[in-house]
């Protein structure tokens, strides 16, 4: 067996050799590996180790020149700066053709600073017409339409003006229009003065006096109070309108005189109003008289929601509830 | 005996509540303590990448050694040996045992015409096939037609039928190859040789021997003067099917054939595997192969150590015994074969309490002897069960638990890119994997196109998946039944062979 053991003391040899190099290596890499991912710098001159932090600068658009503290770096965006000693830096991003962003940015020992949301922007900007000729006002759908309000017409184009069509030959367009605002499903535009409310139907129902289902314009409420704003109730039949006197619900779509409920009456003057959607509820601010003729501002909130607006909805068809319900 | 059971249940729980601990920390840790996981996780796959260079290192001295030897004429240098310690050339017998349960022809014939190839005299090869009696009477017929077909073939081919339910037994191939040694023994004492002239070979009902094998063992026994205290390992690979295989089954095997030829390089861990070969004196003397454990080829192995009092060694023969690749048609079936094979292997953790408490009667054993192989058991099988986890699953972890802080400390920012950097260093090994297994690959079969010798290569990109999910998994099952007293019946990993044209199965080699 005098070759045999002769082998294995080869093997044993070797294997030795090859197991104190993997060791060795194992704890010369494992404090230089550790340190880097941990933030730590070795200072080989003075045989000690100092915290350091990193810098990650991202811009949009990309490969913008970063400076640090006045120091160009080889680096274009995004890039990751290591080893930066902690302090304060004034970190510049440049790129031409764009406004250069700049910063004092605190680097913490051990810890990663991120300048990630930086946007650049041109400092040509581009600008072009997109329509022309006497427009009044415009709306902005969801689904990427915009609806001119022309002395010709009603008007319709995608984002970029092209493929202009003209809906409506409506052209007794109010001046002062405070707010506009899409039904929920899109087809409707309620938008609203002062003074009046008005409903741009976009694809009305077919009827017997309109067949083709053209494009209606309808003015649903002229109210000598103010009006302050304008929502849309969910299903988008019904349009809540607040005047600085009250709060009202108005019914929309009957041809011949639309209901009107007042829902709230206002002490004073509101402050701001908001309309819950997700809840179907008004929030807005009043004051309440008190015993001693004190006048405090109260928030309230108006449930609009199911059971609220069945009393509405009876009181408006004026029916008894368990018949209205069944009609809904 | 009762104190024997306390000590065996409490060696049986330590493992599986390593792992648990282990892994359950981690995971727990990465909410509270995320810095501390990433510092371990960093630290562990530095540690992972050094060890498997290590091992790949191992690996390529073990294939030089393969390289080299495989093409001795064994036989030639057997034949030149002087008498040595009485033992001429002449003298030496191998009997071949085949505990068999339902394979049939399809996987015998290949396995006994491959005994029939090899170039030792035949007039001094004994071939025992013993079958299960619970396998039923086709079994039993197909070993009798087998045994008219060889039996001239050899000097003796002996087929032998293990009952069942024999008393202290439970249903494990160590079982049906004790009662066919015992027949071996039968013949052995009728035709009066000596115990010490037979080595005595026990192989899968797949195994295909070398045609040096025999040789090779020969002359190792022979200028071995601890020759009865030594057992005699091959170098197992998985070439009967490779070529058909699917690729997940081809990856794992390959691995185990790896580790084999690594474990040769480290002969003070080194503990038989599969097939594998021994004295027949050694067999007898220490009771033949435990009758009510799985992992019967290790356990022989742990025998043998404890009734030598730790005198006992394995020594590696650089021939090749080849075997069936686990795999299915279809990949699903293939992964459940070979995570169910995966895990009867890693039920060989069932030796760490089988040899604790062997080692605490035993007083011949030095201490530090028994400290030693006893954290090597424990260290091999905690690593196999946790090893896959920590690099796949619980790395990620300090940065998905670890909160928002975490993530803005420089650690945090560096942990992926680190962990990625000792990632790409394992390539590495995996290049060194590519180049073994195409020189470890047997010819071409025809059927087989030849554009398929580009998935050979191209299959270990899959490996790193493979792993993730077959890498631990089997040992924490393995490790978690035996926790638990869930105890493991053997399965047979059942072996099919190719029919012409069909694919995914093996071609007669």
């Amino acid at each position: 067996m005098a070759g045999g053991d002769e082998m294995r003391k080869i093997d044993r040899i070797m294997r030795a050799i090859a197991f104190y190099l993997c060791v060795a290596l194992f704890f010369i890499l494992l404090p230089i590996i550790l340190s880097y991912a941990l933030g730590y710098q070795i200072d080989y001159r003075n045989l000690r180790l100092y915290k350091t932090g990193i810098l990650y600068v991202e811009s949009v658009p990309a490969g913008a020149t970063i400076y640090l503290s006045g120091r160009r770096l080889p680096d274009v965006t995004p890039a990751q700066i290591e080893e930066l000693k902690p302090g304060i830096y004034k970190v510049e991003v440049r790129r031409d053709g764009f406004y250069p962003w700049e910063k004092e940015i605190v680097i913490r020992p051990n810890m990663v600073t991120r300048a990630d949301r930086i946007v650049l922007f041109p400092i040509k900007q581009e600008m072009r017409v997109i329509n022309e000729n006497g427009i009044s006002d415009f709306f902005v759908s969801d689904n990427g339409y915009i609806y001119y309000m022309k002395r010709s017409g009603l008007f319709r184009s995608n984002m970029d003006g092209t493929s202009l069509k003209r809906l409506s030959s409506y052209s007794n367009w109010p001046s002062g229009i405070i707010g506009r605002k899409f039904s929920s499903d899109g087809r409707r535009i309620l938008y609203y003065t002062s003074s009046t409310v008005c409903i741009i139907y976009l694809y009305p129902e077919k009827t017997f006096s309109r067949p083709e289902g053209k494009v209606k314009i309808e003015e649903v409420l002229t109210t000598s109070d103010p009006i302050i704003n304008a929502f849309w109730y969910p299903g988008s039949n019904y349009i809540i309108v607040i005047t600085e006197k009250e709060i009202e619900v108005v019914e929309i779509g009957t041809s011949v005189m639309n209901n009107k409920v007042t829902l709230y009456k206002f002490n004073s003057k509101p402050g701001n109003v908001y309309y819950d959607h997700s809840n179907n509820s008004l929030y807005f601010i009043d004051t309440k008289i008190g015993a001693d003729s004190s006048q405090p501002n109260y928030l309230y909130r108006l449930d609009l929601a199911q059971k609220t607006f069945d009393s509405i909805l009876q009181r408006l068809l004026k029916k008894e509830p368990d018949t209205a319900y069944e009609k809904r | 005996m009762k104190k024997d059971r306390f000590y065996r249940r409490l060696f049986e729980i330590i493992p599986g509540l390593l792992t648990w601990t282990t892994l359950g920390g981690l995971f727990i840790l990465a909410f509270i303590k995320p810095l501390w996981v990433a510092i371990f996780v960093i630290t562990f796959d530095l540690y992972w990448v050094i060890r498997m260079t290590y091992l790949s290192i191992l690996l390529v001295f073990a294939y030089q050694r393969l390289s080299k030897e495989r093409t001795k004429d064994w036989l030639a240098l057997c034949r030149s040996l002087p008498k040595t310690d009485g033992l001429e050339f002449k003298d030496i017998y191998h009997a071949v045992l085949f505990p068999a349960y339902k394979e049939g022809a399809d996987v015998l014939v290949p396995s006994i015409e491959a005994l029939e190839n090899t170039n030792y005299p035949k007039d001094r090869m004994i071939v025992i096939l013993s079958v299960e009696e619970r396998a039923g009477d086709e079994a039993w017929k197909n070993a009798e037609r087998l045994k008219r077909q060889y039996e001239k073939s050899f000097w003796q081919f002996i087929i032998t039928r293990h009952p069942d339910g024999l008393p202290g037994e439970v249903k494990v191939k160590g079982a049906n190859a004790t009662w066919g040694a015992k027949a071996l023994k039968d013949f052995l004492d009728r035709s009066k040789i000596d115990y010490e002239h037979v080595i005595i070979s026990c192989f899968d009902a797949d195994t295909c021997a070398d045609k040096e094998y025999f040789g090779c063992l020969t002359y190792h026994y022979m200028t071995n003067h601890d020759r009865t205290r030594s057992s005699y390992q091959p170098i197992p690979v998985y070439n009967n099917n490779i070529w058909h295989a699917r690729t997940v089954g081809r990856i794992l095997e390959l691995g185990s054939s790896f580790m084999q030829m690594i474990e040769t390089m480290r002969q003070e861990k080194f503990v038989t595997f599969s097939s594998h070969s021994m004295s027949f004196k050694t067999l007898v003397e220490v009771g033949y192969w435990p009758v009510n454990m799985i992992s019967d080829d290790s356990a022989i192995y742990w025998k043998c150590f404890i009734h030598f009092n730790g005198h006992y060694s394995v020594i590696p023969i650089y021939v090749t015994v080849s075997m069936d690749v686990a795999t299915e048609k279809k990949i699903l079936p293939t992964i459940i074969k070979q995570y169910k094979q995966k895990r009867r292997w890693a039920w060989g953790v069932e030796n760490f309490p089988y040899v604790a408490v062997s080692f605490m009667h035993n007083k011949k054993i030095p201490l530090i002897t028994k400290i030693r192989r006893l954290l090597n058991i424990l260290e091999n099988h905690y690593t196999w069960a946790v090893w896959a986890v920590i690099i796949t699953f619980i790395a990620p972890l300090p940065l998905i638990f670890g909160g928002w802080i975490f993530r803005q400390t420089a650690i945090g920012y560096n942990l992926p890119s680190v962990s990625a950097a000792l990632f790409n260093m394992s390539f590495f090994t995996m290049f060194i994997c590519m180049f073994i297994s195409i020189k470890l690959l047997p010819a071409r079969p025809a059927d087989v196109k030849p554009q398929k010798r580009l998935v050979m290569y191209t299959q270990w990109l899959l490996a790193p998946i493979v792993v993730a999910f077959l890498g631990s998994t089997p040992a924490i099952d393995a490790q978690t039944r035996l926790m638990l007293g869930r105890y493991m019946h053997f399965h047979v990993t059942e072996k099919k062979r190719h029919k012409p044209g069909e694919k995914y199965l093996r071609s007669q080699p």
